[in-house]
């Protein structure tokens, strides 16, 4: 089935869409069902016992939990950390073979085939989205018959991240202009399964979409705003009633 | 030296100008646009998908699911948007038994052993069809137990016939049983199904033991709920306080958390009812059935009386009986879990549930709402007790032949009931799971069965939606080995042994529930023909009716005089700490040990994967001299111990430590085999007094640092999570304070 | 004044080609022993190629550790051989004769040890030319010049051709002299490499403007390459290493420990040549007095870029340095650095006697290249370790043995690489020594001695 379609001019596409994600931190429980839909999706290998004793355990959305004060006055608070797309990302320019680099449509993509493996733009990704891949993935025979065609299996040596399934987005849109992308007629496997509805997708060029809308929320912020990297990806804050 | 200079100069243009065209120029994204195979020029991706809707029973929830298939294979398992409970979302289980189709440890074939302890050998079907039928025919049908996982719809329903047509004696297993939930339910509300929580449209929500967030019945379906509570549009945010022994999930997501005496939480809802009743802020109709009249009858539980076997302040209690009671809007109390897992689990959870009494919030919005009855049955977990009277007559010879399905009891009951030496008093062990457990591979005979993307089935959930719902499972993809649907294999059987079946095949049987779901002409799918109605219900995932409801609020009972205690097992002199065990989020009490994924899914408190760990709080584990990744024993009562690892966690109660219940399996794949240990092994065998459930929370223990340590594997860095003040990752919100900046 | 110790041409001949016509037994027995290490070590590579990554301590987020620590430190080493070379050539310091030849190979050496370190490093080495060379092809896209891992090839590679240029010139006479004492196939690869040297005079002069003009192009090189490698770490956004002080802080740092290595290869050298006629007292002395003023130059540095991180109280920043020196195991690292390459060789090199005992000299300069080693290391690993305000994912490093095993795999393939280098080349020139003794004669004039030549230049 090879419906090939002429690439449409880049500016074509960057004034069409440019894809954003809102965690809502008042919805999430860290629950994890993001974790393992990305895993799923995305063909991230099978974080073994040794991966985490290691400390190499991949996850391209991981969640994060900060405790607060002392028993028994404490709270564990939850955050999913996933690459945040950063208009002005850091991890891009260290790269020496583009294998990690801005699209037309926000994204911040990375390239298996061409990663060389030097791991720079591990080191200067502040919100450690980067995963490296330090062995081969162990994929059992029987098991790849549940890998997804969509994505590149990754090989040992090569550097991988949230790519804001790029290939949902490239099925869901692929000759098609904003228009006939209706807001939420696709999601990112993360957000498909989230049961909190934590997590909105959505384009921002699209002034109607739930993510723009969200742009007004009072509650809005950007992790790390003072390091100016830009993120695309935003989060709501956790409210707290703490004392209330 | 003015050569150099030149030449320096001239490479320096060069260069910057090199820079300046590069880097000018943005790199046109055709040329690396190769982000995802999907848009490489040779379209290397080949054959077209495809979603189909079926249903699974993911620890005792219900899961609507879409499962995208390629060439034959199920590729991804997504919610079903349509379905009432899960609404396009899905629990991390779901998406991990897409691994138990393609397990590389899976049960490939039928097998046999023929001498006792000897290895198995493969065998085809008929033979296996043969050698069962033979075993059945040779048997008395009163020394043959059937045991079955936790199992709902037409599956439910056709084992049941097969154990009544033949005679057969029938017990559910599920290490940890719901049957007190299910009795105080009754007792309470006289409803036979579970009710639905209405979390979305709740204004407080006060919950007792169950981690409805996380582990709790459906917590996909509560997880919805909780969304709405938190954010949803066009409502206040929900207030939630939880009371548990233990740190959940369900702990963290809510605005109070807060620790009483294990065991004491029927005390504290009966003291918030007499709070209640005696202040005179609740309904009073339901405050008189309650009390039967006299309004004095709580008096056992005035605040005064009670709060110090609580531990929590009169005042502390009177606060919450009346935040309960209306300050807060539609209040809810849920309970379950840790709370209903002591002796007088019954007593608790009657007590939580009549809360709701007081309040007006039964079979209303934002309250409990009840469920149809569902027309299907059901195979619930049976109490502890059934399950001794079991073994003892597995070892009395009166039960010789042991069928079992995804009942793994060598795992789930403890080591002291000596589960493995009743099975060995059998005389025959015929398995029908698909891999090999602890049980299933002391079997004599294999017969492995489908994965649930393989078979057909219905299920009736429970939590269901507050209205009539039959969910349509279906086969996504083909069967991936050589297996065969349980139900079926017990339908053929049936008819050997001359007690057939009104259907041929389980699709047989779906079918014809389907036929009596079209023939109502109504709910969420109506088609003139059948074959439509049957298409459409199975596109779409099932079939509901949002008008057939229960309707009233029945007349409470009256509630207990006298409080019932708790009785926790060993001397605390000797046994100081309490033990709260809790599921594990993702490998549950153990079924899904052998999935790689749920294995590889952290705990969200304390974030270790792949493993057991005793959770101590950090003061506890200084006086003990223990550190993180320090192995300690823990040993009860009833003489048995396990070593696990110590995970400090600055949330633990002092005297509690907690324990994850799913590992310490010796078999069951590579992937759970070896792995921790199993903390049901020393739990005390006491029993809720109502129902015989294994009141699980109510095991003291000792707790003895060894010489040995291990590196936990946790997701985690290496020092304790601590936001730092000036650069906070999670960014609060107080409510009040105008707060525009990130901060 | 030096010692003077008068040799004639025929002597300097025969003691400095000694190596080169003769095979003593010790240096078959020390070729074989680092043969036989390099040669492991490569089979050590090759194993963790086929493994992958997963054989070292490397770990989320630390994704830098022992091989680029290496990398920097033998990127330093390589500073020695210009510094000695270029600058004191350019200067005319008298006593640099009998370290020229050793310093430069050295650099040739360390830049190549160096170089493999970030195809070792790499995920996937067996791709590296796509990254180091422009590799346009088939893939309609360049390396991306915005990277400094760009830069760093380019650099090194500039480097190491005009080093190995800068020996090749300085050794063209001394290949004439070995073409004109050895017979058979090896006078003839030699008159090959000697390129017709005959001596004569156009040819002196051609090789001696070469030389100096070498020496002047290849000094801002020198001064670009560890400043490009610093920029390694000032573009990126890591706390603690997005300083703008660090060019001249690594460039101080390389000269420091390189010419600490040229110390101990010209000891090392003295006693197992036995040359001892030509390196003395007053070499080191003269050595050790230059690393006085290198080592407190460095430190002044140093202390800058702390005092930078304390004044602009950056919370990350501290957090950094806090971990670096106070942290133990990390405080003790720190503790061993600070001693090793400043404390004590400084403070020990004070002492004329220490800067002229042949024995302090060497164990002090060993000192400086272990504590300068520490130094890189304690650059990069603790910064990763706490990279962001992200506690969460805070980790440690810890070299494993595979990665042990090539850091002293490259140690041993530098000194088989120079040991190999000494059985073909006369490890000190013949006719720079030549030169130095001409200089050196003196007649009485009166009272006073005074040079018996005057240079022309
Ligand atoms: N409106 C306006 N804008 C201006 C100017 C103006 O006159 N008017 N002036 C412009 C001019 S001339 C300049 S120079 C720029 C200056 O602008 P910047 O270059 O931003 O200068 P700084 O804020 O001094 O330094 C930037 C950061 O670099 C880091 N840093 C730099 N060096 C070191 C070091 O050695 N050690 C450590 N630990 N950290 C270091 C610190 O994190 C510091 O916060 O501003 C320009 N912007
Ligand atoms: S979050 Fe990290 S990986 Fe993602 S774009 Fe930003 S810097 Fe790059
Ligand atoms: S690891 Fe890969 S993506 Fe990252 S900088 Fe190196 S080559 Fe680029
Ligand atoms: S957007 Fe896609 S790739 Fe990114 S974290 Fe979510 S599921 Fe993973
Ligand atoms: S799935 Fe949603 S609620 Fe669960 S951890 Fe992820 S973002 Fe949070």
């Amino acid at each position: 089935m090879a419906t090939q379609t002429k690439p449409q001019s880049a500016t074509d596409r960057s004034e069409a869409f440019k894809w954003s994600m809102v965690i809502d931190l008042d919805r999430c429980t860290g629950c994890e069902a993001c974790v393992v839909a990305c895993q799923s999706e995305n063909n991230v290998p099978i974080n073994e016992e040794s991966a985490f004793i290691e400390g190499r355990a991949i996850q391209w959305i991981r969640v994060e939990r900060y405790w607060e004060g002392e028993w028994p006055d404490i709270k564990a608070r939850f955050i999913p950390v996933l690459c945040q797309h950063c208009e002005n990302a850091p991890c891009e320019p260290v790269c020496p073979v583009y294998a990690t680099y801005h699209n037309t449509e926000g994204l911040n993509v990375q390239v298996y085939n061409r990663c060389v493996g030097t791991r720079y733009c591990g080191n200067n990704c502040p919100y450690h989205a980067r995963s490296f891949n330090y062995w081969e993935p162990v994929w059992p025979e029987d098991l790849r018959n549940q890998l997804n065609p969509d994505v590149t299996v990754r090989s040992r040596g090569v550097m991988e991240k949230c790519s804001m399934c790029v290939q949902r987005i490239r099925r869901s849109t692929r000759s098609k202009t904003p228009n006939d992308v209706p807001d939420g007629s696709f999601d990112p496997a993360c957000v498909q399964a989230c049961p909190t509805s934590a997590m909105t997708f959505g384009n921002l060029n699209n002034p109607d979409s739930k993510v723009s809308k969200l742009q007004d929320d009072e509650r809005k912020y950007h992790v790390f705003e003072h390091l100016g990297t830009a993120p695309t990806v935003m989060y709501l804050k956790q409210v707290d009633t703490h004392g209330a | 030296m003015g050569l150099t200079r030149r030449q320096f100069l001239k490479w320096a243009g060069v260069t910057s100008v090199g820079a300046v065209v590069f880097n000018g120029c943005r790199v046109p994204d055709h040329e690396i646009q190769i982000q995802s195979p999907v848009e490489l020029p040779e379209d290397l991706v080949t054959g077209r998908d495809n979603y189909y809707a079926t249903v699974a029973q993911v620890g005792s929830g219900s899961e609507g699911l879409l499962v995208r298939v390629m060439e034959g294979r199920a590729k991804k398992v997504e919610g079903n948007p349509d379905y009432p409970l899960n609404t396009g979302k899905h629990h991390i289980r779901a998406e991990a038994m897409l691994q138990a189709t393609y397990h590389p440890d899976r049960i490939k074939s039928p097998m046999v052993r023929i001498a006792k302890g000897g290895p198995f050998r493969a065998i085809g079907w008929p033979e296996a069809l043969e050698r069962l039928t033979k075993i059945l025919s040779n048997a008395d049908s009163a020394s043959v137990l059937l045991a079955s996982g936790p199992t709902r719809g037409k599956l439910a329903d056709v084992t049941k016939r097969f154990a009544t047509g033949y005679g057969a004696q029938m017990l559910g297993f599920d290490p940890i049983d719901q049957a007190v939930l299910r009795a105080s339910i009754k007792n309470i509300y006289g409803q036979n199904a579970l009710p639905d929580f209405d979390i979305a449209r709740a204004d407080f929500i006060m919950s007792f033991g169950a981690d409805f967030l996380g582990t709790w019945i459906d917590p996909t379906h509560f997880m919805r709920g909780y969304g709405e509570f938190r954010q949803g549009e066009g409502r206040e945010r929900g207030h939630l306080v939880h009371i548990d022994s233990r740190y959940s999930v369900t702990a963290a997501a809510a605005d109070e958390w807060k620790y009483i005496t294990p065991g004491s939480e029927g005390l504290l809802a009966l003291s918030m009812a007499h709070t209640i009743i005696s202040e005179g802020i609740g309904d009073r109709a339901a405050a008189l059935a309650l009390t039967g009249g006299n309004l004095n009858h709580l008096s056992n539980y005035a605040v005064s009386k009670v709060a110090s076997q609580i531990g929590m302040s009169a005042e502390g209690i009177q606060d919450l009986a009346r935040k309960f009671a209306g300050t807060r809007g539609r209040a809810l109390a849920i309970g379950g879990g840790s709370a209903g897992a002591h002796t007088n689990g019954v007593f608790n959870l009657t007590a939580i549930y009549a809360l709701n009494y007081l309040v007006g919030s039964v079979n209303v919005p934002g309250g409990v709402i009840f469920n149809p009855p569902g027309s299907q049955s059901r195979i619930d977990g049976a109490p502890l007790r059934d399950w001794k009277a079991a073994l003892a007559a597995m070892r009395s010879g009166e039960i010789k032949v042991l069928l079992l399905r995804d009942a793994n009891i060598v795992h789930g009951l403890s080591a002291e009931l000596k589960v493995t030496e009743a099975l060995d008093d059998l005389e025959t062990i015929v398995s029908f799971s698909s891999f090999l457990d602890e049980t299933t591979s002391r079997a004599d005979l294999i017969l492995p069965g489908h994965t649930p993307l393989e078979e057909w089935g219905t299920d009736v959930p429970d939590v269901g939606p507050g209205y009539r719902t039959v969910a349509f499972q279906q086969p996504v993809i083909n069967r991936f080995r050589d297996t065969m649907a349980f139900g079926d294999v017990l339908i053929q059987i049936a008819g050997e042994l001359g007690n057939s079946m009104p259907w041929n095949s389980m699709r047989d049987a779906v079918r014809a529930d389907a036929r009596d779901l079209h023939a109502t002409n109504r709910g969420s799918v109506t088609q003139p023909t059948f074959e439509e109605f049957w298409k459409r219900s199975l596109e779409r995932g099932g079939w509901w009716d949002q008008g057939d409801t229960v309707s009233g609020v029945p007349t409470p009972p009256v509630l207990p005089r006298t409080p019932v205690q708790a009785q926790l097992a060993g001397d605390s002199s000797v046994f100081p700490l309490h033990l709260v065990p809790f599921e594990s989020h993702s490998i549950g009490t153990g079924q899904y040990a052998h999935l790689p994924w749920a294995q590889a899914v952290p705990d969200p408190i304390t974030t270790v994967a792949w493993s057991t760990w005793v959770e101590v709080n950090p003061k506890t584990a200084e006086g003990l001299k223990l550190k993180q990744d320090d192995v300690v024993t823990l040993e009860s009562a009833s003489g048995g111990f396990i070593s696990v690892p110590v995970y400090v966690n600055p949330a633990t109660p002092p005297d509690v430590v907690s324990v994850p219940i799913g590992q310490g399996h010796e078999q069951f794949t590579t992937y759970a085999a070896g792995r921790g240990s199993n903390i049901l092994d020393i739990l005390a065998q006491n029993e809720d007094s109502d129902t015989g459930s294994l009141a699980w929370a109510g095991t003291r223990v000792r707790m003895t640092k060894t010489n040995t340590r291990v590196g936990l594997p946790k997701l985690e860095g290496i020092q304790e999570p601590r936001q730092l003040p000036g650069e906070p990752v999670i960014v609060v919100f107080k409510p009040g304070e105008a707060d525009h900046g990130s901060h | 004044m030096y010692y003077r110790r008068t040799l004639t041409e025929a002597q300097i001949n025969q003691q400095l080609l000694g190596t080169v016509l003769t095979t003593p037994l010790w240096w078959i027995v020390l070729f074989s022993i680092l043969g036989i290490v390099v040669a492991g070590t490569v089979g050590v590579v090759g194993w963790m190629f086929n493994q992958g990554l997963g054989v070292t301590g490397l770990r989320q987020p630390v994704f830098w550790g022992f091989f680029i620590t290496n990398f920097i430190f033998w990127v330093g080493i390589s500073h020695a051989g210009v510094m000695i070379s270029a600058i004191l050539r350019l200067s005319q310091a008298e006593w640099r004769r009998p370290m020229v030849r050793a310093a430069e190979t050295m650099t040739v050496f360390a830049l190549m040890a160096s170089l493999t370190m970030p195809l070792v490093h790499a995920g996937r080495p067996w791709r590296i030319f796509y990254w180091v060379f422009p590799y346009d092809w088939a893939r309609g896209i360049w390396p991306d010049v915005r990277s400094p891992l760009v830069w760093d090839p380019i650099a090194i590679t500039t480097y190491l051709t005009s080093s190995i240029l800068f020996v090749y010139t300085a050794l063209i006479p001394d290949l004439a002299i070995i073409r004109d004492r050895s017979t058979g196939w090896r006078k003839s690869v030699y008159g090959v490499l000697a390129l017709g040297w005959h001596g004569n005079p156009r040819q002196w002069k051609i090789q001696g403007f070469a030389g100096i003009l070498l020496s002047a192009l290849i000094l801002p090189v020198f001064v670009s390459v560890h400043s490009i490698v610093s920029w390694d770490f000032s573009v990126s956004l890591v706390p603690s290493w997005h300083v703008t002080i660090f060019a001249p802080y690594f460039v101080i740092g390389a000269v420091l420990s390189g010419v600490s290595a040229v110390v101990t290869l010209m000891i090392v050298m003295r006693k197992l040549y036995k040359l001892e006629n030509f390196i003395w007292e007053e070499h080191i002395d003269a050595l050790a007095r230059l690393l006085i003023v290198v080592a407190m130059a460095w430190m002044f540095l140093f202390w800058l870029d702390l005092v930078f991180a304390l004044w602009l109280k950056e919370e990350q920043e501290i957090t950094v340095w806090n971990l670096r020196m106070f942290e133990p195991p990390w405080s003790w690292l720190f503790f061993i650095f600070f001693m090793f390459s400043y404390v004590i060789p400084v403070s020990l090199w004070m002492f004329r006697s220490v800067r002229r005992s042949f024995t302090w000299m060497l164990w002090t300069s060993l000192l400086v290249n272990v504590g300068m080693f520490l130094e890189r290391f304690l650059i990069i690993v603790p910064a990763l370790m706490r990279k962001g305000p992200q506690t969460f994912t805070y980790a440690t490093y810890r070299p494993s043995p595979v990665e042990f095993i090539i850091i002293f795999g490259t140690i041993a393939l530098v000194c088989f690489l120079l040991l190999v280098f000494s059985k073909f080349f006369p490890l000190i020139p013949l006719w720079e020594e030549k030169e130095g003794q001409l200089l050196m004669d003196e007649v009485k004039v009166g009272n006073v001695y005074v040079p018996a030549m005057v240079k022309e230049h």
